[in-house]
């Protein structure tokens, strides 16, 4: 089985958002509640300040925090390496919001940031949030995958409806090859200057492997002992962020 | 645990962004909705049927319709719901990847706001407060009233007075074979009018008047060393956008050498973080720095010798201050070389440019070296560096760097665009002009924006923002009726109050398919589909050189009673008395006529295989690679089909390329020559140096004493991000402005005027005022306030509408002499707070 992991190069990312726009066009997101976000910071003075971001998915972790805490077992870990949440078994305590260090999780059955609330003008029936009329066909409520139901918790599902149909044995999943172009997460697939990588990280000879090797792949919090499976290149230094007792 | 533990938890999992806003802050806001029991049972999983899992999903191809650069996408429907929009794979711009923008458009098509059908205005009275009370009616009666309207004009004689104004027009089925052919048969100047002027029109005259070229570049990234870009955001806004972002992963990531970048601009943004090296200018100055630059380039003797010639000793005799005798130069491929130096650049020195432009002597030289050292090299610039009065001039001096260094038509450099290989139209309009078309009281009257005309701007491709000013004041007549397609003046134009004044006293038509400032000043609404819904072709933006021309096919039918808007003039066309009828009739449909274009393709197939309407349709796009023009150590070469092999003499360089008088990059403009009187007289410009680049202060204005920069954000889809809550939410991640666009401010002004992070200001200039929400930053300048044009709107739907700031009511109305391009970019405002 694979061990589904992603590498993000910060030297190539331009934080144009595409991944953001894509998560939440694939999933179904509701505005400002992607997944998948680019984080920006800022430091410096005139004429010589300093900007810089960095995309932020799950980081689908090896040892991850939030399904440690979960009381029904709602958060799970599949055997490809990839953290879900089974909706039927949520009941939307937020523990696990609490303890993922990387704050990669949803509730949203909260104020919207934006208003008019489009739950209101997209209504759903029954035990779904809402329902636009450009939700996609994928909706796998034991997988976490589709429309958010109601009083549940959601994350990133490194696009589990689709990555979970790739052959087996693949070592990257790439838009490069058309015959697996259906398989990529959409963060991926739609990065422009290709800073997104995917691919198993139980392969010594994935391109993801490769990659982590070649340039210093880091992770975010390392001192947690999570151990995501989400990589940065940026020569081993992950901008943003400095351990607590270093700042 | 208690709702305050929670409320403190549920900000930790934004821990990570250390933007610091406060009152602006992203982030949810803990409800007192809790748990609800019903998540307790187990959904089912009947939804699942309804959401089409059963269901087939089609995949069509289409054009993205968020910004000019066209890139080829494919569009996923299942159950008739349309869910999904990548990159094309095959298509040469998209790649299979997208830009932030590309996958708005389902929320596009879908935006509940849309119109949904054709109607009439029943309330006479207009204005930002009347409800027009539109009613709906049919199409039948829609087509008639406008045709009506025309013909009467035209009985009278006054078919002038009907104006046809268009923004973003794609291709041939809108405009080439439709709204233009409708202007000239039905006779009116200013059918069309296109929005140029608010566009980029200052780098096209600045080209047109240096090197002969009327046109955007198109560039070769992929082998350039070396990018020195001046306001043109690389990043976040200059097009082909999508593509951009891809040349910068690959030469930034994968080529070796990696490409160096210096990014020149008035603001901290994406790029300049990106680049190598960030300028910073004081706005409207780029100027300074590329003469500057140039005269480095010239005393330290880094030019192209193959390309621009050299002294006839062999010896470099530019030196600061020094005349030189124009015969101990003989120029190659440029012309006007010394007059140049002796008469602007010999002084132009980097420690004068820094006191122009506040960019430190010490990295102008720097910038310089490396730029005329490094082959090869591109300066490109945009609306930042043009978007003043002095903006022609600006831009002849940024673009006079790439002749220094030889890189026109170059590997690695810069070129022109090749059209696509269309067939023939339907037909051909000059077969159908009657008398009144030929020689009608119209072919008289000046336009209604004086491009062309002495008083107003002769040389402008067009002059679209000043309409409205010129309407109100009848200067030089009043309109009775406009027609408007794709764009929103009573938005977008500078002084957009005196549009929207404009519009309450003629007969307006709006084709947009949202309830936009123009369409609630319209007596009659025509709907036009969104991109999804139709078929239409569109050419490249100018890209890499080779012609390309694109399709769009419908995803869907439909969603309301909408017609595509080439579809709905061919109808009024139609309508219209005398050979206009028939011109129309032939025309047919603008299904008709992309078969008509794509027949071309039978004698010239594309290098995917496209030949005709079906395979055109089945993979999007039909091109053919390479352009086919090479200049190599300042030889020209044309393409033979095998290779850059078959050598041009001069007068084949001057037909297809360096089209000047002389068939030479001019530093010395001969088409500023001709028009040499009317450039004096109406600019002051001084005989000696009008028609080279050189320094001429920008005319600020606005009053104030902070430069007001309203640029485009990543998100900024043309202005159609404007009702997508999912694009407000991210549309400027920079500094948390999340909600609507925020005006960053200084800390050194937000202190001297009592300003802290999240204050309601006033932005203030002599036309008007402004209140906007303010952020505190270091990105921006001390002299600068950043404030991006997007949202500020009184209409467009229900999330566009009374959300954040409307840049252009204090944009004052002002336009490079020569170009006509608007200065959106020049006002200086006061600001206080609120």
């Amino acid at each position: 089985m694979a061990k589904w992991g992603m590498v993000i190069d910060l030297e190539k990312c331009t934080g144009c958002q595409a991944c953001s726009t894509a998560c939440q066009m694939e999933n179904n997101r509701l505005p400002g509640e992607n997944y998948q976000d680019v984080l920006y910071y800022t430091e410096g003075k005139q004429p010589t300040p300093s900007l810089k971001w960095f995309p932020r998915p799950c980081m689908h972790c090896e040892n991850p925090s939030c399904m440690h805490v979960c009381p029904t077992k709602a958060t799970f870990k599949t055997e490809d390496g990839v953290v879900l949440i089974d909706w039927n078994k949520c009941i939307g305590c937020k523990y696990c919001m609490i303890a993922c260090p990387y704050g990669v999780r949803f509730y949203t059955d909260e104020k919207p940031l934006i208003e008019p609330n489009i739950k209101e003008v997209f209504k759903a029936e029954g035990g779904m949030q809402w329902s636009p009329p450009y939700k996609g066909p994928q909706q796998d409520n034991s997988h976490g995958v589709g429309i958010q139901p109601h009083g549940v918790v959601s994350k990133c599902t490194f696009c589990y409806h689709k990555i979970s149909k790739a052959p087996p044995e693949t070592a990257d999943l790439s838009n490069d090859d058309p015959a697996l172009r259906e398989f990529v997460p959409a963060c991926v697939r739609t990065c422009a200057p290709t800073a997104r990588y995917f691919g198993d990280l139980d392969n010594p000879d994935s391109q993801v492997n490769r990659l982590i090797s070649d340039k210093h792949g880091a992770r975010l919090l390392e001192h947690t002992g999570n151990k995501p499976q989400v990589y940065y290149l940026s020569g081993g230094v992950v901008p943003g962020f400095t351990r607590p007792d270093k700042s | 645990m208690n709702i305050e533990f929670l409320k403190k938890a549920i900000t930790r999992r934004r821990f990570l962004q250390a933007t610091g806003a406060t009152g602006v802050a992203v982030g949810a806001v803990v409800g007192t909705g809790g748990v609800s029991l019903s998540a307790l049972v187990p959904l089912s999983e009947s939804h699942a049927q309804e959401t089409g899992a059963d269901g087939e999903t089609k995949v069509n191809k289409s054009i993205c319709g968020q910004c000019p650069a066209r890139c080829g996408i494919d569009i996923y429907t299942t159950n008739g719901r349309v869910h999904a929009i990548y990159g094309s794979n095959d298509h040469p711009i998209a790649n299979g990847k997208g830009c932030p923008k590309m996958h708005l458009g389902t929320y596009i098509l879908y935006d509940p706001d849309r119109f949904k059908g054709p109607m009439k205005r029943t309330n006479p009275k207009k204005g930002r407060d009347e409800d027009p009370q539109f009613v709906p009616i049919s199409w039948d009666e829609a087509y008639q009233t406008v045709a009506d309207r025309l013909n009467a004009l035209r009985d009278k004689g006054e078919s002038h007075k009907f104006g046809l104004f268009f923004g973003r027009g794609w291709g041939a089925s809108d405009v080439g074979v439709n709204i233009v052919p409708f202007g000239q048969l039905y006779g009116s100047p200013n059918a069309p009018i296109g929005h140029s002027s608010m566009c980029s029109d200052g780098s096209i005259l600045a080209k047109q008047c240096t090197d002969g070229n009327a046109s955007y570049s198109s560039y070769d990234y992929h082998h350039a060393n070396y990018l020195l870009m001046f306001g043109a955001n690389f990043l976040e806004a200059f097009r082909p956008y999508n593509n951009n972002l891809q040349v910068w992963g690959y030469i930034r990531g994968e080529k070796t050498p990696k490409t160096h970048v210096t990014y020149v601009d008035v603001h901290m943004n994406a790029t300049a973080s990106a680049a190598d090296r960030a300028l910073l200018v004081k706005p409207g100055t780029d100027g300074a720095l590329a003469l500057a630059i140039a005269h480095v380039i010239l005393t330290e003797g880094l030019w192209d010798r193959p390309f621009v010639g050299d002294f006839m000793n062999g010896e470099n005799q530019f030196k600061t201050g020094v005349v030189l005798d124009e015969v101990s130069f003989s120029e190659k491929w440029v012309k006007g070389l010394i007059q140049w130096w002796n008469t602007e650049l010999k002084d132009r020195t980097p420690q004068w440019a820094e006191t122009v432009c506040t960019i430190p002597a010490d990295l102008i030289v720097k910038t310089a070296r490396e730029f005329g050292s490094t082959r090869p090299a591109i300066a490109l610039f945009e609306r930042g560096a043009h978007n003043h009065s002095n903006g022609v001039l600006n831009g002849m001096a940024i673009h006079s760097l790439n002749a220094l260094v030889g890189s026109l038509f170059a590997e690695g450099g810069l070129a022109y665009q090749m059209g696509p290989a269309y067939g023939p139209a339907p037909a051909n309009p000059d077969d159908y002009m009657d008398d009144y078309a030929k020689n009608g009281p119209h072919k008289n009257m000046p336009r209604i924006d004086l491009k062309g005309h002495e008083d107003g701007y002769l040389m402008a491709k067009n002059m679209f923002q000043e309409v409205g000013k010129n309407h109100n004041a009848g200067n030089p007549y009043k309109l009775d009726t406009a027609m408007f397609y794709m764009t929103n003046p009573a938005f977008s134009s500078p002084d957009a109050r005196a549009w929207e004044e404009a519009l309450k006293t003629m007969f307006v038509i709006d084709t947009s398919p949202f309830p936009g400032e123009t369409a609630m000043m319209a007596d009659l609404i025509l709907p036009d589909t969104t991109y999804l819904e139709r078929y239409q072709d569109a050419p490249t933006y100018p890209f890499q050189g080779f012609p390309m021309a694109q399709i769009r096919t419908p995803a869907i039918k439909p969603l309301y009673d909408v017609r595509t808007f080439g579809d709905s003039l061919i109808e009024i066309g139609k309508r219209i008395k005398g050979p206009t009828s028939e011109y129309f009739t032939k025309l047919e449909s603008v299904e008709n006529i992309l078969r008509h274009l794509a027949r071309g393709f039978e004698e010239s197939p594309g290098d995917n295989g496209v030949k005709d309407y079906e395979s055109w349709k089945a993979k999007g796009v039909w091109f053919k690679k390479p352009y086919h023009w090479r200049q190599v150590r300042g030889e020209f070469f044309e393409w033979d089909g095998k290779g850059w092999n078959k050598p041009m003499d001069a007068a084949a360089v001057k037909e297809k390329l360096l089209k000047t008088d002389s068939g030479k990059f001019e530093f010395l403009s001969s088409y500023m020559e001709h028009k040499k009187d009317w450039i004096l007289a109406k600019t002051g410009r001084s005989p000696e140096k009008y028609n080279i680049p050189h320094w001429e202060e920008p005319q600020y204005t606005g009053g104030g004493d902070l430069h007001f920069i309203s640029p485009k954000t990543a998100m900024h889809a043309e202005g159609r991000s404007a009702n997508l809550p999912h694009a407000i939410a991210l549309h400027q991640p920079a500094v948390g402005g999340n909600k609507q666009a925020l005006a960053e401010v200084h800390p050194s002004v937000a202190k001297a005027k009592g300003i802290k992070n999240g204050d309601r200001i006033k932005i203030r200039s002599a036309l008007g005022e402004i209140i906007a929400i303010a952020k505190v930053t270091e990105l921006t300048r001390p002299d600068t306030i950043v404030l991006p044009f997007e949202h500020g709107h009184w209409a467009h739907g229900r999330w566009a509408k009374g959300r954040g700031t409307h840049v252009n009511t204090v944009i004052a109305q002002q336009s490079d002499r020569i170009s006509g391009m608007a200065n959106y970019y020049t006002g200086k405002v006061s600001v206080e707070k609120a």
